[in-house]
């Protein structure tokens, strides 16, 4: 009965709330079901449930309220604060990461850093919406039960509000904690191209406060006071915007240490939504998140690569070939009706036969890739720093991956010793990853005999090879190389005599194109765009 | 006799031809307004802003002045006259204690601030502290990644300055009767030259230590790497007086 009163309450407001903000892409808030007695009271504290997009109202929180504020303006003020979120402050699953990963560099632990960044993000909503909407927030504020870290923020609230909100004098003057406010209120809380910066500041301040609350949780058996106006968690999110979000993280970052501090903070909200790595997209369940792949996947997803379509042998485009008789029940769209002089009738009406066409068809397709990549002492570890030779097989992987080909890896170091991966061709975008990320550290030789039966009955088949060309056996490569009509791309990085060696020995090969990078940290831009001059010339001619 | 009932209008029919005319499709937001009010927020930010717009140029100039090459070799005569030239800029500014704390993370921000070279930083930061109104001072700095030389300098009677976090080298060089207490560790020369007041690092101190030091009282909660030539004044470690004393030789290394 009661969720039916807050349900009509809602309907009454929203669209009035829809359009003091601006009409935001959210779909009409919910009233929460009435939860069982034993769970009740712990979800008494909590006003507001926010999953992917769907707000929940919790109809017990605004029942408590009832005797200090009229309900209307609880669910309005939740509902301000709510949206406020999805409008303003976090705006996105990037914002979020990047927010909570500054408080971490400052409080250095985990759980404080995720209380920090739902602490700011809360302020930041509230304030915003204080400051450019017609809201209740302040009277909920003035309502709310309080811990010692919401008397702080609520007499931040004064300060940066002008605003009364009820706060005894007794708490505000404590020594401490003034000297917290006033730090806190230095804060550009709405200057958006700021909080990372202002996020520092923020947890400088609040976290002698944080780390006695802990202490104090610790005591009370781990039992803290839930945030009345809903936690931050990545239930917020759907799973594209999670997705979206890891990749403008890697994109932003750049930083494997970064990131991967950050996703294995957060893995196991990420395994509930699903990013395991078995499955497709990076996503299934079950499997533990392995972080550096994740962050190269997500990372080659910001860049695209053209590829060239190439002239493939066609068997199987059909054309007409013969007649043959019309029989009652046979499909009539075969039917010629110019040799059936416009009858439907069996013994005059021909139909046309169909037959396979032979030879070189104008169908083009993609070939499946073989990807050879150095792993070797000489080059960067992928799972230590940045690799730009990862990142580049990465982007060839993606780019054949999702013309429908499949893409097969030769991990090598010094392979006739055994410093080697060799992974068939699959289109399972995981396991090419995982195996392109391996490293092994050693010598640099190659074993021509992993390579044969990888290139053995594929006419077909372009390969592509990243190293920095100081390999032992160079010369055998050179004379592969020689052999094979197939499209060959060779990254080196670097300028080196073995290099030189190798652009000299396949200079008059039409179908090896070399890419000299001379920074490591060329190889993404100037290999994606040198690629795309080799797959697309006539696209690049045109820009 | 039954009057013809009017033709029923589709709803797939365009409206009527009255409301063809243009239309605002922002005409529903003519009655939306927003809160006018003057924003506490805004004018306590754009307060700070202006006092560290001041408070960095203070700084740029003294670099200006002091550290034209970018090179500031730490002698006696080079601090005081670096000292002279940030009392100039520093007393024309009214700023708080919070200030203070915010210009030294603005020193790691090379957005903000293109040049952090440790000297004047340190003999501007000791100017500000000497100079703000505040009789104690407390700045957090633990997540300073720099660690601020010289800081201290000067510091008079009557001050206390409270720093969180670790300082380097110089520290409360000069001391002129103020309280300077370091909750982390200070490295070489500290208390060098100082001649009344009170030094407190919490943790461990450095190699010079009281070099030249003509008065006061050097307290450390950790271990003292070295002592300098001291003039006159007590070096206390763990609460055990080490200078005077004859445990302890200049420069020692243990």
């Amino acid at each position: 009965m009661e969720e039916e009163h807050y349900q009509s309450i809602i309907e009454e407001i929203w669209p009035r709330l829809k359009k003091k903000h601006l009409y935001p892409e959210i779909p009409m808030p919910k009233v929460k079901e009435t939860p069982a007695p034993e769970q009740a009271e712990a979800e008494e504290g909590v006003g507001l449930e926010m999953k992917q997009k769907q707000m929940t109202i919790n109809g017990a929180f605004v029942s408590q309220m009832k005797g200090q504020m009229e309900e209307k303006r609880v669910v309005e003020a939740l509902l301000d604060h709510g949206i406020t979120h999805y409008t303003f402050c976090p705006w996105d699953f990037n914002t979020h990461l990047r927010l909570y990963s500054e408080a971490k560099k400052v409080v250095g632990d985990k759980e404080l850093a995720k209380q920090v960044s739902n602490y700011f993000i809360d302020i930041i909503a509230d304030t915003h919406c204080v400051k450019r909407r017609f809201t209740e927030i302040p009277e909920l504020h003035r309502n709310l039960k309080k811990g010692t870290i919401q008397d702080v923020i609520a007499s931040l609230y004064e300060k940066i509000w002008g605003m009364d909100l009820g706060i005894p004098r007794s708490k505000t003057s404590v020594k401490g904690h003034a000297d917290i406010v006033r730090r806190l209120a230095r804060i550009p809380y709405l200057d958006r191209s700021r909080w990372g910066e202002s996020i520092q500041k923020f947890a400088r301040s609040l976290k002698p406060l944080l780390i006695e609350e802990e202490k104090e949780r610790g005591a009370k058996g781990g039992k803290g006071e839930r945030n009345p106006q809903g936690d931050h968690d990545l239930n917020h999110y759907s799973n594209e915007e999670i997705d979206q979000g890891l990749r403008d993280y890697a994109r932003q970052t750049m930083a494997l240490s970064e990131f991967k501090d950050v996703v294995e903070d957060f893995s196991d909200e990420l395994k509930g939504a699903g990013y395991g790595m078995e499955g497709g997209m990076g996503r299934g369940q079950g499997n533990l998140i392995d972080a550096d792949i994740l962050f190269y996947m997500k990372l080659a997803e910001n860049y695209s690569i053209p590829l060239k379509k190439f002239p493939l042998e066609e068997k199987g485009s059909l054309h007409p070939h013969s007649h043959s008789p019309w029989e009652i029940g046979s499909p009539f769209q075969d039917v010629d009706i110019w040799t059936s002089f416009g009858k439907i009738m069996p013994g005059i009406t021909q139909i046309w036969t169909k037959r396979e066409g032979k030879g070189k068809g104008k169908m083009e397709g993609t070939p499946d890739c073989l990807i050879a990549i150095d792993s070797s002492g000489s080059m960067i570890n992928p799972r230590k720093s940045l690799s730009y030779a990862v990142l580049g097989a990465a982007c060839a992987t993606n780019a054949y991956l999702q013309n429908g080909s499949k893409v097969a890896v030769y991990n090598f170091s010094d392979a006739p010793m055994g410093g080697k991966d060799v992974l068939n061709y699959t289109d399972r975008r995981e396991d090419i990853y995982r195996v392109l990320c391996k490293y092994f550290g050693g010598g640099t030789a190659l074993d021509l005999e992993d390579l044969m039966p990888l290139t053995r009955g594929r006419k077909n088949l372009d390969l592509f090879i990243i190293t920095d060309m100081k390999i032992t056996n160079l010369e055998a490569l050179i004379g592969f190389f020689g052999q094979i009509r197939n499209r060959v791309t060779a990254v080196h990085i670097g300028d080196n005599p073995y290099a030189a060696r190798f652009e000299k020995a396949v200079e008059k090969r039409k179908n090896i194109s070399i890419y000299t990078v001379k920074r490591k940290e060329d190889i993404p831009h100037i290999v994606l765009g040198r690629i795309r001059d080799y797959f697309n010339p006539t696209q690049t001619k045109n820009s | 006799m039954k009057s013809p009932a009017p033709p029923k209008r589709s709803a797939f029919l365009p409206p009527a031809k009255e409301s063809w005319g243009t239309r605002n499709p922002f005409e529903e937001f003519k009655t939306f307004t927003t809160p006018t009010s003057n924003f506490p927020l805004d004018q306590i930010v754009q307060s700070t802003e202006a006092v560290m717009d001041r408070i960095r140029s203070g700084y740029e100039k003294l670099l200006e002045e002091e550290a034209k090459e970018l090179v500031w070799m730490v002698q006696y005569n080079t601090i005081i006259k670096a000292y002279e030239v940030a009392e100039k800029y520093v007393k024309e500014i009214d700023y708080t204690a919070e200030d203070i704390e915010d210009f030294c993370f603005a020193l790691e921000n090379t957005q903000k601030i293109p040049y952090l070279i440790p000297g004047p930083a340190g003999v501007y930061i000791s100017a500000l502290c000497n100079y703000a109104k505040e009789e104690e001072i407390a700045l957090k700095l633990s997540e300073l990644k720099t660690e601020i030389n010289l800081i201290g300098f000067r510091l008079s009677k009557g001050k206390r300055l409270l720093i969180e976090g670790d300082t380097g080298d110089f520290t409360g060089i000069g001391l002129e009767g103020g309280e300077l207490i370091v909750e982390g560790n200070a490295k070489n020369w500290t208390g060098a030259g100082m001649r009344g007041g009170k030094i407190l690092v919490r943790k461990n101190i450095g190699l010079h230590t009281g070099e030249w030091m003509m008065g006061g009282e050097i307290y450390v909660g950790g271990r003292v790497r070295g002592l300098g030539n001291i003039v006159e004044g007590k070096v206390y470690e763990r609460d055990k007086l080490v200078y005077p004393g004859k445990a302890r030789y200049p420069n020692l290394y243990y």
